[in-house]
């Protein structure tokens, strides 16, 4: 029985062992760069970090990033002059692009379409209209030799906050040692990126919350929309967006008219792709992720080209 | 309480501990400890359950006292007693409402409208098909005298509930189990390491086959009418593969757990994909069951004995009762009758030709292999089709409408590593044939390890957590 035991647990401290140098050599994890908050306040990844970011089992996708010393993933370091001509595109998972190679972005392919400007990606995964608005106001100086800003809305995500506060709590729980161990134990990350982990945490969640019930205020559609539109009243009171140089971008085909009317009525741009990507032959995201595609990245870069361009000519 | 959820990984270690460090020294606390392990074990799903596995094996208990009464004279009454109880307890809650329902179509097919009143709302009991087989084998080899009864109730219980087979098998006959109940065990090291070996490997044919292949299925099956011939053919092998590793996963599971706890379990499942013929197929092919009707219907039928109209009655017998135990559905009632179809040639030819052994080394083994699994495919089709006029359809498209189209998987990962995955299965299955119990037969303890950390490594490469991860034999 002791041997059965013992014998037991050195054979699955011997597979887990080879699973992990397994897990390493294929390549199987994610990386995530870590996080901090700058001393202007600002959420982003700590610079000069480089990495292939990874989705699924199967490595069904992966790409190399490449965090610049601003702290975004670009292929551009971000030294605005007054003589260039540069544009900002500030958004989230979506303009961080880590599913694709940092060298081929949205901004390198704007880039190849505008060969006078230089693009500056201010992308991170979870950034909201807030965070966004708030970046601009931290960076004013910056912000100022930019000749456009673009961004990038996420509707109804990016629209719950109507102020900013440094998610302090996040940077936190992701440099706390549970996941620094996570981060350092590639079969653990793999595991926990594929929801082998899930169940553990969920039956851990379950036992914390057993005996609380959670009451959930059932909201109408209409009543959202005005706390969006409240939301973004408030931003723009407190870090109005630079005006003549700032647009939008946004699916007009899932955000509400009421969103894109109010921007509109600020005199803010918006550039709407949803016409673009419903002409589209071809899927515009990846098949296993909402986010764009390779096609869908190139049909984004010509909207926002074809806005630089018919700005130009006015 | 599912084998494959987070539940059963901390049950698993603690009933081992309990049992084997706890509960040895006394027989009867370590069975009544097996019976509180089941029932903690059945009740997870929902307690209600349990009052009827208690009743099943209360009946069943006192029927057996009773039929081993020398001085007994209504033998034929007891036994009746059992067989009405428990076939009484599976037609009310598992066919019930498809003979009320069935009843009114056919008053529909002539032509009365007469409104359904009858149709309840009925829960099936989880594994009820299985423990309900389970206690009538002990009745009625009681009353064929080549079994005595027990006085022990407990060890009886735990002869009925024991938890790593009670859901799904293997259907377990008095005869095999009850005597290990009512002897005291020893902890066996080989047994158990076996025991784990069958556990990994289980997992393995219900994780990165069976679930892995769940969503290509289902997306075919329920868009069938959309998808090219090539796709729906993709369809049905990938169910016949899919139904082989969650059914005979669980069994490895089963048998595994049991061999932790000192037990040994018949075998359900002897690679039955590499058979010749139909007829071996049903040989390797949930044997529990497939026995269990040749012993309690067949030969009670007549068997082969009586004359041809008379066999060819019995074979289709038990393959239509086989059906209907599936499910209570006209599908699995056909699928019953074309395997007994498939059967009869073989049953007719010279046994030598329809039972050559398990050879596969010559070019004509390898194409009867392939036939064979065409067929099963084929039949498939029927099994997992929701009626028998989509199953029709869909056979329809998928040979008449001759068309290949790429099949892109539902969530958009690549199809290609699954076709990869079931040709390493089915080579690795192949050369581990000849022991059904030994999924990691080598002598070299590191070739051991690295099969199994490849095991482990395939089971988080092909785990989707979006997946239903319930067996499919539990709805059975």
């Amino acid at each position: 029985m002791k041997k059965f035991i013992i014998k037991s647990i050195a054979y699955v401290v011997l597979i887990l062992l080879i699973l992990e140098g397994l897990v390493r050599i294929l390549h199987l994890y994610d990386e995530d760069p870590p996080r901090f908050i700058d001393e202007a306040g600002v959420e982003k990844r700590i610079p000069g970090n480089e990495g292939i970011s990874v989705t699924g089992n199967r490595i069904q996708n992966h790409a190399r990033f490449h965090i610049n010393k601003f702290g975004y993933n670009s292929f551009r370091e971000f030294i605005p002059t007054d003589t260039d001509k540069e544009i900002a595109l500030i958004g989230d998972s979506f303009i961080q692009g880590f599913h694709i190679d940092y060298t081929n972005s949205i901004g390198k392919k704007i880039e190849d379409q505008l060969p006078q400007y230089k693009v500056f990606e201010f992308g991170y995964a979870g950034y909201d209209l807030a965070d966004q608005l708030y970046l601009i106001h931290a960076y004013d100086s910056i912000f100022k030799a930019i000749d456009d800003v673009i961004i990038y809305v996420h509707y109804p995500d990016d629209l719950y906050r109507d102020d900013y506060e440094p998610n302090q709590d996040r940077v936190n729980m992701l440099n706390s040692p549970l996941f620094k161990i996570r981060d350092e134990i590639k079969l653990l990350s793999y595991a926990s990126a594929i929801g082998l982990v899930d169940p553990i945490k969920e039956a851990i969640l379950s036992i914390r919350s057993s005996g609380h019930t959670e009451v959930h205020d059932e909201i109408s559609d209409s009543e959202k929309i005005a706390s969006y539109l409240r939301n973004i009243e408030s931003l723009f009171t407190k870090f109005p967006p630079p005006a003549q140089k700032t647009a939008f971008l946004i699916d007009g085909e899932h955000c509400a008219p009421e969103i894109v009317s109010l921007l509109k009525s600020k005199g803010y741009p918006v550039i709407d792709y949803s016409g673009a990507f419903a002409q589209s032959e071809k899927p515009v995201t990846l098949i296993y992720d909402q986010h764009w595609n390779e096609n869908g990245r190139k049909i984004i870069a010509r909207c926002i080209s074809e806005y630089i361009n018919s700005k130009k000519s006015d | 309480m599912l084998f494959n959820s987070i539940e059963f990984l901390i049950f698993l270690p603690v009933s081992f501990i309990l049992y084997w460090l706890l509960f040895r020294k006394n027989l009867k606390i370590q069975n009544t400890l097996l019976v509180v392990l089941s029932y903690i074990f059945y009740g997870a799903w929902d307690y209600r359950f349990l009052a009827l596995i208690f009743l099943s094996t209360l009946v069943d208990y006192l029927v057996g006292i009773q039929l081993g009464k020398p001085e007994q004279r209504h033998r034929r009454l007891w036994l009746w007693t059992s067989i009405s109880f428990n076939i009484g307890l599976l037609g009310f809650f598992k066919y019930y409402n498809f003979f009320a329902d069935s009843f009114y179509e056919l008053l529909e097919h002539f032509g009365y409208h007469a409104q359904n009143q009858f149709t309840l709302n009925i829960l099936l009991p989880v594994g009820i098909s299985f423990y309900t087989f389970q206690t009538m084998s002990y009745s009625l080899d009681i009353y064929h005298k080549k079994l005595k009864p027990t006085k022990d109730f407990i060890a009886f219980s735990a002869y009925v509930s024991f938890f790593p087979q009670l859901v799904a098998g293997p259907i377990e006959r008095a005869s095999h189990l009850l005597p290990q109940m009512l002897n005291k065990r020893k902890f066996n090291y080989l047994q158990a390491v076996e025991g784990l070996r069958l556990i990994l490997w289980g997992f393995f044919k219900k994780i990165a086959i069976a679930d892995a292949l769940a969503p290509i299925v289902d997306d075919i099956f329920s868009n069938s009418d959309s998808m090219s011939s090539s796709s729906l053919f993709i369809g049905a092998v990938f169910f016949g593969f899919q139904i082989y590793g969650d059914f005979s996963g669980y069994s490895d599971i089963a048998i595994g757990t049991s061999k932790l706890f000192g037990f040994e379990l018949m075998s359900n499942f002897k690679f039955p994909y590499f058979s010749r013929n139909i007829v071996q197929f049903w040989r390797r092919w949930h044997i529990s069951l497939s026995t269990w009707f040749r012993d309690y219907i067949y030969y009670p039928l007549g068997g082969s004995k009586g004359s041809k109209i008379t066999t060819i009655r019995n074979v289709f017998v038990i393959f239509l009762v086989s059906g209907l135990w599936h499910g209570a559905n006209w599908t699995f009632v056909f699928w019953g009758g074309l395997h007994a179809l498939l059967f009869l040639p073989f049953f007719f030819i010279h046994k030598a030709k329809w039972n050559p052994g398990l050879r596969i080394n010559r070019l004509t083994d390898i194409i009867s292999v392939m036939l064979n699994f065409l067929l099963v495919t084929i039949t498939w089709i029927f099994f997992r089709a929701e009626n028998l006029t989509s199953a029709f359809e869909y056979l329809k498209r998928m040979f008449t409408d001759f068309s290949i189209t790429p099949y892109l998987h539902p969530a958009g990962y690549r199809m290609i590593d699954y076709f990869i995955l079931l040709l390493i299965f089915t080579g690795y299955e192949f050369l581990i044939r000849r022991n059904e119990r030994a999924p990691y037969p080598f002598k070299n303890k590191w070739v051991r390890l690295s099969l199994y950390s490849i095991t482990v490594l395939a089971i988080m490469l092909f785990y989707d957590d979006q997946v239903d991860r319930s067996f499919i034999y539990f709805q059975f």
